[in-house]
């Protein structure tokens, strides 16, 4: 019996402005499967994870490990549900780092006295110092300021992650550490990027995003070198496995 | 970009910086009002006030160009009363130039010696509205990211200005920088309250238990009370 | 005007300490204002654009420069209640991280740049809007809150400061708003443009509801807020009358307000000096500026 982390049939949204944002979504993600979702900007792919834990909630019901999303089973569903968005700067919105990191344990009734030892262990999941904890965000240089975002998600200990352009305006190095990090994450994971490299670094499966639908969904390896296919929703095949193909 | 102009001294190790930030927002309030219920008269607490702020700010370690630089928010003040300080008398005026002086080295040291995260934790323990202190938090958080998004608004509109334009232009461009600025704002707000929901918020903001009082803070509490209380005897 | 530590007496400035506690007190409770809701980060984000509009500044003459305060804008946005506090946490940030503005003079420096600016400025910006949405009454309006808001604020502030003797009441009250209603006009000019340029980009920011809506009771309740520290000013400034408070600062009758007896020369004397003052001050400040041109 397959186990599906989350299970989302024909949901559509709407802004209230009234611009179709999604259309007819289905998409099934098995338990501990790495999905990319990637699409050209304004195709949707971050309104589709802010559903994910009922910050936006759509025309149809979606099913979080065999929970149905509701408004009485919110703060569970949020437990298990971590999103990193886009620009940190949105996510750390504490005076300090140590509070930015406690601030979801501490909402989810974790006890006070739990609380340092949570966050020295994602602090190290994500590969920063424990002192770093008293300093303040915009002291943090940006890609500290991903990861400090990144283990404010782990101290929930969720079982699902969602990432939205988690490498965008990341210098190589800090990508690759990224990159290290998240592909030693035992979590179901779906990511929404540009970044064609880092899905094929970390991704197994690849759904493409455009105008609110789903175009495409599988392996991808596949996906990614379709050149057709890519070039039709605004992508382009990536330069390792363009060489592939190569005569 | 740097931004080491709000709270660039309130990460020093000194004696003052680690007391806890409720003994020193208590401590500094004492000597405040006793600073302004020093007579005009009396030269001898001034001096002794004047004293005790020399050696409070040695011990903080906050250099000294950096205090008389801020003293410049005084001016205006100072120029208005030295006009009436031909009918009113220079000895009064005197007093009111020292006591405002006086209380503007004790507020320095008061909030560059504390950082601001503990300072919030103590007004929230001294039974400030949460709302305030909430509000508080965000406002020195995204004070440098608008700042930031202010300067390279500011940086766009020099690279394209030649001279000046006339006052009606400057104003129809500042609006129109002003209102982008704004609109910015609303978004990432909305960007902000979708990140907390993500992270359980649901109306109440928690807090870790902040520091204990040590014995240094009663000292420090018990020594500014009882120099104050003296101040005040000795008239 | 933030009127720092050591020109207020301490009966001024502690009265009016309770009275903005009260005010912030009732500002919160009858906004009505739901924690979980994004009002919150949105007047967190709000009070630091306040901070950083102050940054987008443009030369006026000789030193000076032309930029928002914001009160009367926060009010329009987001309500007068909900603008109060927002103004009010602007204001102890601005002790806090610059020291403008007194520790125990934050009370005045609240009800001042924070009650009475977001209240009059509100007030006066729903009473020229009018029903109708057209564009230019929204600029008039909006002019005319930023205006008002910022000299009725000053007026205040040389009220306290009048009431404290630090400067005779007839001096401040001259200066103090007179100089706000030349400054004024950029604070209403940049009001009324930042709303023209919302009402075309993003109108649907400016129907502001829920923490919006402002009621008869709530009209009430701002007008007391705003008129009692009038009574009470007058009750601490007069020494005539007995103060509970002065058993406990015995020494702040040393310096309370000896009743100015200024005549009307000394009056136009001063008023002279004060100006020629300010104005060697904007000349020498053009002359170095010119100077450190290339």
């Amino acid at each position: 019996m397959t186990e599906y982390a989350i299970r989302i049939t024909r949901l559509n949204y709407s802004y209230p402005d009234g611009t179709r944002a999604l259309q007819e979504i289905d998409l099934d993600v098995r338990t501990g499967e790495r999905v990319a979702i990637v699409g050209p900007s304004g195709a949707g792919k971050s309104t589709l994870l802010l559903h994910l834990n009922g910050v936006l909630t759509g025309s149809s019901p979606i099913k979080i490990a065999n929970l149905n999303l509701e408004r009485s089973n919110l703060q569970q569903i949020r437990s298990k549900v971590g999103l990193l968005f886009q620009d940190p700067n949105d996510q750390l919105f504490c005076p300090t780092v140590f509070e930015d990191i406690a601030f979801g344990p501490l909402n989810l009734g974790v006890p006070a006295e739990e609380i340092p030892a949570r966050v020295n262990k994602a602090l190290r999941e994500c590969g920063l110092e424990q002192s770093i904890g008293s300093r303040s965000s915009h002291h943090l240089s940006l890609g500290e300021r991903r990861r400090v975002s990144l283990a404010a998600v782990l101290a929930m200990e969720p079982a699902i992650l969602g990432m939205d352009e988690p490498t965008s305006n990341l210098d190589p190095r800090n990508r690759k550490r990224l990159i290290e990090l998240v592909s030693r994450l035992e979590v179901t994971l779906i990511v929404a990027t540009h970044d064609l490299g880092f899905v094929l670094d970390v991704c197994s499966r690849t759904v493409v995003m455009d105008r609110g639908k789903i175009w495409a969904d599988g392996d991808a390896q596949t996906i990614l070198s379709d050149t057709r296919l890519m070039e039709e929703h605004g992508l382009e095949v990536p330069l390792p496995l363009k060489a592939e193909t190569r005569p | 970009m740097r931004h080491n102009f709000i709270d660039r001294y309130s990460s020093l190790d000194s004696p003052l910086h680690t007391l806890e930030s409720r003994t020193k927002l208590l401590a500094f309030a004492i000597l405040i009002v006793g600073v302004l219920s020093i007579p005009t008269d009396a030269e001898a607490i001034f001096f002794s006030y004047l004293f005790a702020a020399a050696v409070l700010m040695g011990i903080s370690q906050i250099p000294l160009g950096y205090i008389m630089k801020r003293m410049v928010v005084l001016l205006p003040f100072i120029m208005l009363a030295a006009v009436a300080a031909p009918w009113k008398g220079y000895a009064g005026f005197g007093a009111l130039a020292v006591r405002a002086v006086l209380c503007l080295i004790l507020l320095i040291l008061l909030t560059n010696t504390t950082r601001f995260a503990e300072l919030l934790c103590g007004l929230r323990r001294f039974g400030f509205p949460q709302i305030v202190v909430i509000n508080l938090g965000f406002l020195y958080r995204y004070l440098f990211v608008l700042m930031e998004e202010a300067m390279r608004m500011k940086q766009a509109r020099d690279c394209r200005r030649v001279g000046r334009a006339p006052l009606t232009e400057e104003l129809r461009i500042l609006s129109s920088m002003l209102g982008t600025l704004l609109i910015r704002s609303f978004e990432r707000a909305e960007r902000m309250h979708s990140a907390m929901l993500s992270r359980g918020y649901s109306g109440d903001f928690p807090v870790v238990a902040p520091r204990r009082f040590s014995w240094h803070d009663i000292v420090f509490l018990a020594g500014t009370s009882a120099f104050v209380g003296a101040t005040i005897w000795a008239r | 005007m933030h009127i720092p530590d050591g020109f207020l007496t301490t009966r001024v400035a502690l009265s009016l300490d309770v009275i903005s506690a009260a005010g912030i007190l009732f500002a919160a409770r009858r906004a009505r204002i739901d924690l979980s809701d994004r009002i919150i980060p949105l007047m967190g984000v709000l009070g630091a654009f306040v901070f950083a509009a102050q940054m987008l500044n443009f030369p006026v003459a000789g030193g000076t420069s032309g930029h928002l305060i914001g009160g009367s804008l926060l009010a329009i946005l987001l309500g007068p209640m909900a603008g109060f506090l927002t103004m009010a946490t602007v204001v102890i940030a601005q002790a806090l991280f610059l020291q403008d503005g007194g520790l125990i003079a934050l009370g005045a420096n609240i009800f001042n740049i924070g009650a009475i600016t977001c209240f009059s400025g509100y007030a006066v910006f729903r009473l020229f809007k009018g029903k109708s949405g057209r564009d230019n009454r929204l600029a008039v309006a909006g002019f005319l809150a930023g205006w008002f808001s910022s000299v009725i604020s000053s007026a205040f502030c040389a009220l306290q400061l009048g009431l404290s003797g630090a400067v005779p009441l007839q001096i401040g009250l001259a200066a103090i708003p007179g100089y706000h209603m030349i400054v004024g006009v950029i604070e209403g000019a940049l009001t009324a443009g930042v709303l023209g340029f919302l009402s075309r980009v993003r109108p649907d920011l400016l129907d502001t509801n829920g923490a919006g809506r402002f009621r008869g009771a709530d009209w009430a309740g701002a007008l007391v807020f705003i008129g009692m520290p009038a009574v009470i000013l007058v009750l601490a400034g007069s020494s005539s009358l007995p103060d509970p408070m002065e058993k406990l600062l015995i020494a702040s009758q040393s310096h309370v307000a000896e009743e100015s007896a200024l005549s009307g020369i000394d009056f136009l004397i001063s008023g002279t000096i004060f100006t020629l003052v300010i104005v060697t001050g904007f000349l020498l400040a053009f002359i170095w500026r010119r100077r450190s041109r290339p």
